[in-house]
């Protein structure tokens, strides 16, 4: 059956939402926003959306995207070039190896894995970043801020749940 | 539009099912890449994050409104409800620097007299160009901001960036309509200071925590909580004087020392161009802090928006 030109643009759009649904959170990331506090364990949005799509639907995340949107949060945070883009890289790859464990299961058994996937990306980019600017980075924030995102993980995975379901279908 | 199979497709087929195959790998390898281009401070780098950055920063620039105001307003229901305490305090304050201001009137004049009799080489004018922050990016491994002022405006590398409360940090990078500013608690962040009642020279290094370090002091020197940390001017970066923040710990080996600025309320921040030749120049090689290198641009200087 063929398509006319609004559908498939229609359904191209639904298909570029997750890469589109990046873009917008690597952005909204570094938005000063006056919470006290906030700019030192601000969540990494980007992680958790690298994450949901790579479980649920690999097929619209192509890693190129991916790495593409990893270096603009580095230009944007100012973070070393590289770093968000390869542990977007690394949750992706791990994710997408892990999915038929999570594929139908309870959404804690989700949560779970992404506390794991992401603690191991998150403690290869630590020590990436503290080889690159040769002494250990205090581990302080990042801790804090793996923890501020692990537990923000279920409410941001509620919005993708919405997105999921009504916009990519 | 038909796509016809033919020659194409058959040069593209394996290509793309390569692709396919490697483009992990590949990525992998291409962020690894750009980790270690990005530490020799390749200028191209450095142009490429300019660039980038300056296309978003009128995306930041609308988005970091609507955020703003939501801080604001509930900074304003906050305000309302300390109406009559704050009121009180201020009437308290204002009598206190009433006082103040007549002493400052007295030692400028005294101090005009003296430097007329001492042949004074007087610091230069400033210039200053006051900009809005627009991001403002944390994470675990940096503290530094975007404004939306850049060298259309007159910013240049090395300035310092300061609110009303203190220094803020200094300029790093510096796109057409945008400029970072390295915050001055970022683990790259080394200033030279000078304890304000000891005049103890120091080195304020950040370390990504609230609160940088001290180091370099001398051997002797009789730090106390609540000295005041200026900067000592030296290495012709910044001015001498600027407020910087109070000593709030001294213990063995670490002397913290807490800023005056009030980071989450960082909004709008003022750069000051005393034009300073700045940042020093290496005698050999580059060093790794961005700050350190020589800047590119010797065009004519320019003068922002600031008083003369």
């Amino acid at each position: 059956m063929r398509m006319t030109a609004v559908q498939r643009f229609d359904l191209w759009l639904r298909h570029a939402t997750p890469v589109g649904l990046a873009v917008l959170l690597a952005i909204l990331s570094v938005v000063p926003v006056g919470i006290p506090g906030y700019a030192v364990v601000v969540p990494a949005y980007t992680t958790m959306g690298a994450f949901y799509w790579a479980v649920f639907r690999p097929d619209l995340q192509p890693p190129i995207a991916l790495f593409l949107v990893g270096v603009l949060q580095d230009v944007l945070a100012a973070t070393p070039l590289g770093t968000t883009a390869l542990c977007l890289m690394v949750v992706h790859g791990l994710a997408v190896s892990q999915r038929r464990a999570f594929l139908g299961k309870p959404f804690v058994l989700t949560w779970f894995g992404f506390v794991l996937i992401y603690a191991l990306a998150a403690t290869l980019i630590w020590c990436l970043v503290s080889v690159l600017s040769l002494q250990p980075i205090g581990p302080g924030p990042a801790v804090f801020q793996y923890l501020v995102t692990v537990t923000l993980f279920p409410v941001v995975a509620w919005v993708f749940v919405r997105v999921h379901r009504h916009v990519v279908r | 539009m038909a796509r016809r199979p033919g020659s194409f497709t058959r040069v593209a087929q394996p290509v793309r099912s390569f692709w396919s195959r490697f483009a992990f790998a590949l990525l992998l390898a291409g962020a690894f890449a750009l980790m270690l281009l990005g530490k020799a401070d390749i200028l191209l780098v450095d142009r490429f994050r300019a660039g980038v950055a300056d296309l978003l920063a009128p995306v930041l620039e609308v988005l970091s409104e609507p955020a703003a105001s939501v801080a604001d307003a509930a900074a304003a229901i906050r305000r309302l409800r300390d109406l009559r305490a704050e009121n009180e305090r201020l009437r308290i304050d204002n009598e206190r620097l009433d006082r103040w201001q007549h002493v400052a009137r007295r030692l400028e004049a005294e101090n005009k007299a003296l430097r007329a009799l001492t042949n004074f080489v007087p610091e230069p004018n400033t210039a200053f160009i006051t900009a809005r922050v627009i991001a403002d990016a944390g994470g675990a491994f940096v503290r530094s901001a975007m404004i939306n002022a850049g060298q259309d405006q007159g910013v240049r590398r090395g300035l310092a960036a300061v609110t009303g409360d203190g220094l803020v940090g200094s300029i790093v990078e510096v796109g057409l309509r945008h400029a970072r500013i390295l915050l001055i608690t970022d683990l790259n962040s080394q200033i030279p200071v000078v304890v304000e009642r000891t005049r103890d020279p120091a080195v304020l290094a950040g370390d990504n925590t609230r609160l940088p370090r001290l180091v370099y002091l001398p051997q002797n020197a009789q730090l106390q909580v609540g000295d005041r940390v200026v900067t000592s001017g030296h290495g012709g970066v910044f001015p001498p004087g600027l407020p910087i923040g109070m000593v709030t710990s001294v213990e063995e080996g670490a002397v913290k020392v807490t800023p005056y600025v009030d980071w989450n309320r960082l909004e709008y921040v003022r750069i000051l161009d005393y034009g300073l030749d700045g940042v020093v120049k290496p005698s050999g090689g580059v060093p790794p802090y961005t700050v350190m290198t020589p800047d590119q641009s010797s065009g004519g200087r320019l003068l922002g928006l600031g008083s003369k």
